[in-house]
């Protein structure tokens, strides 16, 4: 049996008994599931509240092993200390919480995926279902803006200083009015 | 010796300590079995199934000492139902009625209860020791029965179990004349800590050489609890985010300055590295270091902290450390013994993972090295036989390149050859997994060369049934084989049936076995358990015919003495 490419190769891996497609997830169809965690959140921002629990705990959920080859068991490492690196990686430089002013609900969404302002926003924007967030210098136009919590504890205005060092230090985010934001004493320019 | 009275032979045999050794002597004749059995006080069981409890007493009764293990071990990676089996109760009801001097129970991989610690508990009065190792099925109530009852306890060490949390107060329960613990370990417990009662245990345990804290542990108790412990050889750090300018901090380093016998560090839970100096004064005693829960610590702190551990035996680490940590342990630890790299991200990143790069590094800076566990991104023939060349004196050999099926990622080849080299150059081998890309061609290099293998774990490898039977005639010492998705079947299977009797197991799971082969065997072996796991469909495989040609889903079979095991829940079939 010659093996040729990669790719090809791990759709043909049988998981489990003949017929039997439905019982393990299929390893070619985890990319994919990887691209419906954004998707699934952009529509599922309409849900009521009584969903919150699911809607982060799937967000959660989607994190488990979303490795190429998505094998029952597989990399064989044991389930203690592989719960111990979900929770671990939730907590990393990826997941962090968003709020939103008089939205009931909190969401979480990974930062290590984003990779500019703009991108972060078009994020957030469809993660809560509404237009109208902006950044920094843009925020003067906009109806919302966002501001984050970083490693001293303060809260500052998301913008101001370069993506990294802002992806780096950022703990949680939180979208606020504009005219309610004078009241946090923001360190604005 | 014939002339020898039994006591002097007794005595010597005292000397014989290992299980394979005293099994050897057992085995010369009558007389030295006889001496033998009366005199043996530790007994190591690798199957709980193999045998049952009455006939160990029976052989043995004397026994102070017992090792038990359960589910096979691939349960570890979810392939195994959790109500599969692995009691320990019955084993502790017949010691119990029994009235045998139980001192030290040792446990991995079984279900556990309350109701049997409870049980172990009051049983035995001169219970030290009880060590759980991947174990299951109890909580805090448990543990707070061996508290509360084994008056000369010694050893509580929990290790990587599932317990219930109950936050109760289990260490409360060890009375206030308890002052014998040596080891106390509980990392793995979830829940809050009730850190005055643990505080006032280890001040009152003069002996304590072993304390590994659970994430509840802030860091301003750990310092007070060094300055009541500054004995310890073994500390596992339960959280450690603090504050460089604290009062506790400074307390803590001046405390563990005071901890001149500590050799082994671990945990570091909950971590905020930029304070892993405070270590640096004790680095050069360290022999054993695991920082593999450790996710918080990498980069330049975690460099730092390596490069003074220049007396390192043993190291656990996550890959986050990347080829240059690495090459820093290359040049650092000379002494290292045994690496386990082990996988930050599971989620399929890739980020800063290690390749063959830093195995290679190793390999060349640690000519002690023996064991190995490598999970890595890519590998490559070369590297292999590299490492093989540097390092001949492995005798364990885990790799896994987390790809399945993955090639050399230079030449696009499989890597039959690179672990051909380490088979053939390390004539000690005893363990080895196998991952990547590979063919039959492996296994008739490890049929050829590793004559001192035991145990063998194969995923997605192989083309034919030739490269299990490569194994199964070659491996002359092979104990445990474990396999899954590969292309192995009942000619395979059925090739040499004797030979199971000379192992302890065998798994394969997503094979080509079919049920009229395992039925087939289960005729040809009446010692075999042919256990069939099929978790989907109870009693579909019975009712359907299609004449047996149905593929078997998981495959357990072992030795054993005592026939079927009575307890085995619905889904799993015994031939």
């Amino acid at each position: 049996m010659a093996k040729e490419g990669l790719a090809l190769e791990i759709t043909e891996l049988r998981l489990g008994l003949p017929g039997d497609n439905y019982s393990e997830i299929s390893v070619c169809g985890s990319s994919k599931k990887k691209k419906r965690v954004l998707s699934d959140m952009m529509t599922s921002s309409a849900l009521d509240t009584e969903n919150e629990n699911s809607v982060v705990s799937s967000v959660e959920d989607e994190s488990l092993p979303v490795v190429k080859s998505q094998a029952v068991g597989w990399p064989p490492v044991c389930s203690y200390r592989r719960k111990k690196n979900n929770e671990e990686a939730s907590k990393a430089i990826g997941y962090v919480k968003v709020s939103m002013d008089g939205v009931p609900y909190m969401r979480k969404i990974d930062l290590g995926s984003s990779n500019s302002y703009i991108n972060l926003v078009t994020v957030l924007e469809n993660l809560f279902g509404c237009l109208g967030i902006g950044v920094a210098k843009e925020g003067k136009k906009c109806e919302y803006i966002i501001i984050y919590e970083d490693k001293d504890r303060d809260w500052m205005l998301v913008g101001d200083v370069p993506w990294q060092m802002f992806k780096e230090s950022c703990k949680r985010l939180r979208i606020v009015k504009r005219s309610d934001a004078t009241g946090f004493g923001l360190q604005q320019d | 010796m014939n002339y020898f009275p039994d006591e002097v032979i007794e005595h010597v045999f005292d000397f014989v300590t290992s299980h394979k050794d005293r099994n050897a002597i057992s085995l010369v004749c009558k007389s030295w079995y006889k001496i033998e059995r009366y005199s043996r006080q530790k007994v190591f069981i690798g199957n709980c199934y193999a045998i049952n409890p009455e006939r160990l007493l029976r052989r043995f009764p004397c026994l102070k000492s017992l090792t038990l293990k359960g589910k096979p071990h691939f349960a570890d990676f979810n392939l195994v139902p959790h109500e599969w089996g692995g009691f320990v109760l019955p084993w502790i009801e017949a010691l119990a009625r029994s009235r045998v001097g139980l001192e030290e129970l040792r446990l991995k991989r079984m279900v556990v209860t309350d109701e049997s610690l409870e049980l172990l508990s009051r049983s035995f009065v001169n219970f030290k020791s009880l060590v759980l190792v991947s174990c299951e099925g109890f909580t805090t109530d448990g543990l707070a029965s061996i508290a509360a009852n084994c008056r000369h306890l010694r050893d509580l060490d929990l290790q990587e179990n599932e317990i219930d949390d109950h936050r109760g107060q289990w260490l409360s329960c060890f009375p206030d004349t308890c002052t014998t613990l040596v080891t106390l370990n509980f990392a793995c417990l979830e829940g809050e800590t009730n850190l005055v009662a643990l505080e006032r245990l280890v001040a009152r345990s003069p002996n304590l050489k072993s304390l590994k804290l659970n994430r509840a542990v802030p860091l301003d108790a750990l310092a007070r609890l060094m300055v009541c412990a500054p004995q310890i050889v073994d500390l596992g750090v339960g959280s450690y985010e603090n504050d460089p300018d604290s009062e506790s901090y400074l307390k803590l380093k001046a405390a563990i300055k005071k901890c001149t016998l500590l050799r082994s560090l671990s945990g570091f839970l909950e971590a905020a590295p930029h304070c892993l100096s405070a270590f640096h004064p004790i680095c050069h005693n360290l022999t054993s270091l695991n920082l593999s829960y450790a996710a918080e610590i990498h980069g330049s702190h975690l460099i730092k902290l390596i490069q003074h551990c220049k007396k390192l035996q043993r190291l656990w680490i996550l890959d986050s450390i990347g080829d240059k940590g690495l090459e820093v342990v290359a040049s650092t630890c000379k002494e290292l013994q045994e690496l386990r790299v082990f996988p930050s991200d599971l989620l399929g990143g890739g980020n800063t993972a290690v390749t063959e790069e830093g195995l290679v590094a190793i390999s060349a800076g640690c000519p002690k090295l023996h064991s190995i566990l490598y999970f890595c991104q890519q590998m490559t023939n070369a590297a292999l036989v590299t490492v093989a060349k540097n390092c001949p004196n492995f005798i364990r050999f885990r790799l896994c390149i987390l790809e399945p099926n993955k090639p050399d990622h230079v030449t696009s080849q499989p890597l039959d050859e690179g672990f051909g080299a380490i088979v053939k150059a390390c004539k000690s081998l005893r363990r080895l997994s196998l991952s990547g890309l590979l063919t039959d061609q492996v296994f008739l290099y490890i049929g050829m060369y590793a004559n001192q293998l035991e145990m063998l774990s194969i995923a997605f490898a192989g083309d034919t049934d030739k490269g299990m039977l490569y194994v199964l005639n070659g491996c002359k010492k092979m104990k445990k084989l474990e396999i899954r998705d590969s292309p192995f079947g009942d000619t395979a299977l059925l090739a040499d049936v004797s030979k199971y009797e000379t192992m302890r197991s065998l798994w394969m799971s997503s094979c080509e076995v079919t049920l009229s082969g395992c039925k087939r065997l289960a005729q040809k072996a009446p010692w075999l358990n042919v256990e069939i796991i099929n978790e989907n469909d109870n009693n579909r495989m019975e009712e359907n015919g299609h004449e047996g040609r149905q593929k078997v889903d998981k495959l357990y079979l072992y030795r054993t003495v005592v026939g079927t095991r009575m307890d085995a829940p619905p889904f799993v079939w015994i031939l």
